[in-house]
């Protein structure tokens, strides 16, 4: 083998690097999302294949709007506030996008910090906007109100009710629950069901989380954790868009959540019974985790009931369950029967310099054409009433599929998850509490609700 | 008769033909070690020294990456002092390296002990590969996969349980059921790296020392603690420093299955680090927590050499 002498292998190595840098398609700065480019950038959560899964909304965009490129772009995330950081971080960095999918758990997060207000495009386009907002119910359109400005067009959105497991149903001997079943129906349906079940089947379980774990119980027991109350403002919406809703004279500029309530007595009375359901064993004790492994436990008929919205359709129909092997509810009436919800819906950030080009992608999306494109399958609930249809569920159930958007139109009062600027500090205040009141003797469940309304008072004063 | 020294045999070719010298030939050695070095440097220097200093310098501040920072003094430290979330997140933390460093060493040294009896050799080689896999997985799937054996309503450790007639145990759902479950995880997925120094440190001890203490008439506790426990002293020091620095930063196990709960029995230190700054956006109040930990860590490792001196034997 012939010798090489090192400054020979040097320039050979830096000949060989500049040819690599020099030949064919590379990354540079350039690629990285949102830099120096021309294109619309718009966040979402999900993956790279959620991001090629909007191209087909893309290209119906481009269609009406050829001279705005648009670049989806896909961040993942565990839950709704690891997506949030993420977002930060973008604008951190210098490279926010122009266009971000925030749901209601980071809307007045980003209203308060970091989104543009809607109301001059909406004002401005009253014409062509009417139409979704005639299609859309008033709930959804004040969770996204913040100090009395609009942050956000509501695209889809996903209510708490009771899923039932029709098989568990039948073999307790039971009817679907009536409408206005009380809390106390409830509990006879669990232990009707626990008896006629045989293994490891739990007639209700719930995770310890913001949407859908202790919360939908004290919204209908008329109270909540955080002390819930309305901005002033918003009548320019409400008499612009929604003069005809009997409702509007009601509504408000937005949520407020100022102070902890962990220590109101209905809280109190709220734990306390589902503290009795754990320790009965009827319900089990709601741990952490996400939805997909309850999915499949509900699809395996170890489950009764649980709490979950419209996006919950899809995944059983994949899990194996026909239509008729599940089924919906509403969640229990006991002081009232207000409902909670959850919506997502796209912003534009302050630090864009293309903000009527994001306007037009948001308009374009709330329309039905877009929204059609967006949702093709049962994995949420449009925002849109005309959308949520028996075509949509064809096939797939729920029997009931109604009651998702009943949840709104017959419940006016349903409201939002309590989401202030500070929610990432008061969910983990509210979930790390929640199983201590849950799990031990009744007589702990006061001295919990106090380390709750502590932790809660904390998360709402602390400043960044 | 004329007498000449001996050359001395030449063993290398002192210089390439072509070859610069003198000089010229050090500066050029010193360049292409700068050179190779530099990626290293450059690298420790932006990744590690960079954000070491930033971190100190935003303990003093408040900020929240979208406003400017503020300079607010020891406010972040004065807080941390006063908020019992973090008070005791450092006490959990203190309690689970104590228990964990402990079980954890005790486990890896008594395996080690039993790998280096009598045995096939195939049979050595098994435990050894076998002890030491857990600690190839990753925490997070590790953490995920437990989180499914120990569900308390349909996880198999319950089941088995069950079969047996007992009943079900809230693992993850109660206090010390949680602290029990992030303990056993972390201890058997981490003992392996602590078992092979042990292997090692076990290995290096002369078999003549056990065969003189056997014909004195000494065998099994009394000759694990009379010459296997001093003569491996020296690994066990190393093995227990790098353990407790370890386990000081656990965040993964207890993140994954319990989110810290119940309430804040399995939260870490590590754990409110990444929240503040992750979740509430307070990476003032990150980098001082962070500060806090980093100094406690030293201090430890400090001590641990300072107490070595009593307890570590040297051959």
């Amino acid at each position: 083998m012939a010798d090489i002498s090192r400054r020979a292998l040097l320039g050979l190595l830096g000949a060989g690097a500049l040819g690599v840098a020099a030949s064919g398609k590379r990354l540079t700065a350039r690629d990285i999302p949102g830099r120096n480019t021309d294109a619309l950038n718009i966040a979402i959560l999900g993956t790279a294949q959620d991001a090629e899964a909007r191209q087909n909304l893309v290209r119906a965009f481009n269609a009406r709007h050829p001279d705005i490129p648009v670049r989806v772009q896909a961040i993942q995330g565990a839950d709704w506030s690891n997506f949030f950081a993420k977002i930060l971080t973008l604008v951190a960095a210098g490279t926010p996008p122009d266009v971000c999918v925030v749901a209601t758990e980071g809307a007045q997060l980003f209203a308060d910090r970091l989104a543009h207000p809607l109301d001059e495009f909406v004002r401005r386009d009253k014409a062509e906007i009417q139409d979704y907002f005639d299609d859309v119910h008033p709930s959804l359109l004040e969770a996204f109100m913040y100090q009395g400005s609009l942050y956000q067009l509501p695209m889809d959105f996903n209510a708490a009710n009771v899923y039932y497991n029709t098989a568990a149903l039948n073999r307790a001997g039971l009817e679907r629950p009536k409408t206005d079943w009380t809390q106390h129906d409830f509990v006879d349906y669990a232990r009707a069901m626990r008896k006629g079940a045989t293994g490891d089947f739990r007639s209700f379980f719930w995770t310890n989380r913001l949407w859908g774990g202790v919360v939908p119980w004290l919204y209908i027991n008329d109270t909540s954790f955080l002390a819930e109350s309305k901005a002033t403002g918003g009548d320019w919406f409400w008499q612009t868009f929604y003069a005809k809703d009997p409702s509007s004279a009601s509504r408000s500029g937005g949520y407020q959540w100022l102070e902890p309530n962990a220590e109101d007595p209905k809280v109190a009375e709220t734990f306390e019974y589902l503290r009795a359901l754990v320790a009965e064993g009827l319900a089990s004790s709601p741990a952490q985790g996400g939805g997909n492994e309850l999915v499949a436990r509900f699809a395996q008929g170890k489950i009764g009931m649980t709490p979950a919205g419209g996006f919950w359709v899809q995944g059983l129909n994949e899990g194996g369950m026909a239509e008729d092997d599940f089924d919906v509810s509403f969640f229990p009436r006991w002081r009232s029967q207000r409902h909670q919800f959850g919506a997502a819906g796209y912003t534009i950030m302050r630090t864009s310099e293309r903000k009527d080009e994001a306007w037009e992608w948001i308009k374009f999306c709330a329309s039905k054409e877009a929204m059609a494109l967006a949702m093709p399958d049962p994995n949420t609930t449009p925002t849109r009433r005309s959308m949520v249809n028996e075509a949509f569920y064809s096939g797939k159930g729920p029997k009931h599929w109604q009651v998702f958007y009943d949840t709104l139109d017959r419940f006016p009062t349903t409201g939002p998850i309590p989401a202030p600027p500070q929610q990432a500090a008061v969910e983990t205040a509210l979930i790390k509490n929640v199983l201590g009141a849950i799990t031990g003797p009744a007589a702990g469940v006061p001295r919990a609700l106090g380390t709750m309304q502590r932790d809660l008072d904390i998360a709402l004063r602390r400043k960044s | 008769m004329t007498v000449t020294a001996p050359t001395r045999p030449q063993l290398e070719p002192t210089a390439a033909p072509h070859a610069v010298t003198g000089r010229r030939a050090t500066r050029a050695r010193k360049l292409m070690a700068g050179a190779f070095l530099a990626p290293t440097v450059i690298g420790i220097t932006l990744f590690t020294l960079v954000p070491i200093v930033a971190s100190i310098l935003l303990a003093f501040f408040r900020w929240d990456i979208i406003s400017s920072p503020k300079f607010v003094g020891v406010d972040n430290f004065v807080e941390m002092g006063t908020d019992p979330t973090v008070r005791v997140a450092f006490l959990n933390t203190i309690g689970f390296v104590i228990v964990a460093v402990t079980l954890q060493l005790a486990v890896a040294l008594g395996l080690a002990v039993f790998v280096q009896s009598k045995m096939p050799s195939w049979l050595r080689t098994f435990f050894r590969s076998a002890l030491f896999f857990p600690l190839i997985l990753s925490a997070a799937s590790v953490s995920l996969v437990m989180a499914y054996l120990f569900n308390q309503d349909f996880g198999l450790v319950n089941a088995a349980l069950a079969l047996i007639g007992l009943p079900a145990v809230p693992w993850l759902t109660s206090p010390g059921g949680a602290m029990v479950v992030v303990i056993l995880v972390y201890v058997w997925q981490n003992f392996g790296f602590s078992f092979l120094l042990f292997v090692g440190g076990l290995a290096s001890i002369p078999k003549d020392v056990y065969e003189a203490s056997s014909i004195d008439g000494v065998t099994g506790w009394r000759q694990f603690r009379n010459i296997t426990l001093p003569l491996v002293s020296p690994t066990l020091l190393v093995a227990s420093v790098m353990a407790i620095i370890s386990a000081l930063q656990i965040f993964d196990q207890p993140y994954v299955l319990t989110r810290g709960g119940p309430g804040d029995s399995t939260r870490t230190a590590v754990m409110v680090i990444f929240e503040s700054a992750f979740q509430q956006l307070q990476f003032g109040r990150a980098s001082a927590i962070g500060i806090v930990l980093t100094l406690l860590i030293m201090g430890v490792t400090a001590l641990q050499f300072r107490l070595s001196r009593r307890f570590v034997f040297y051959q």
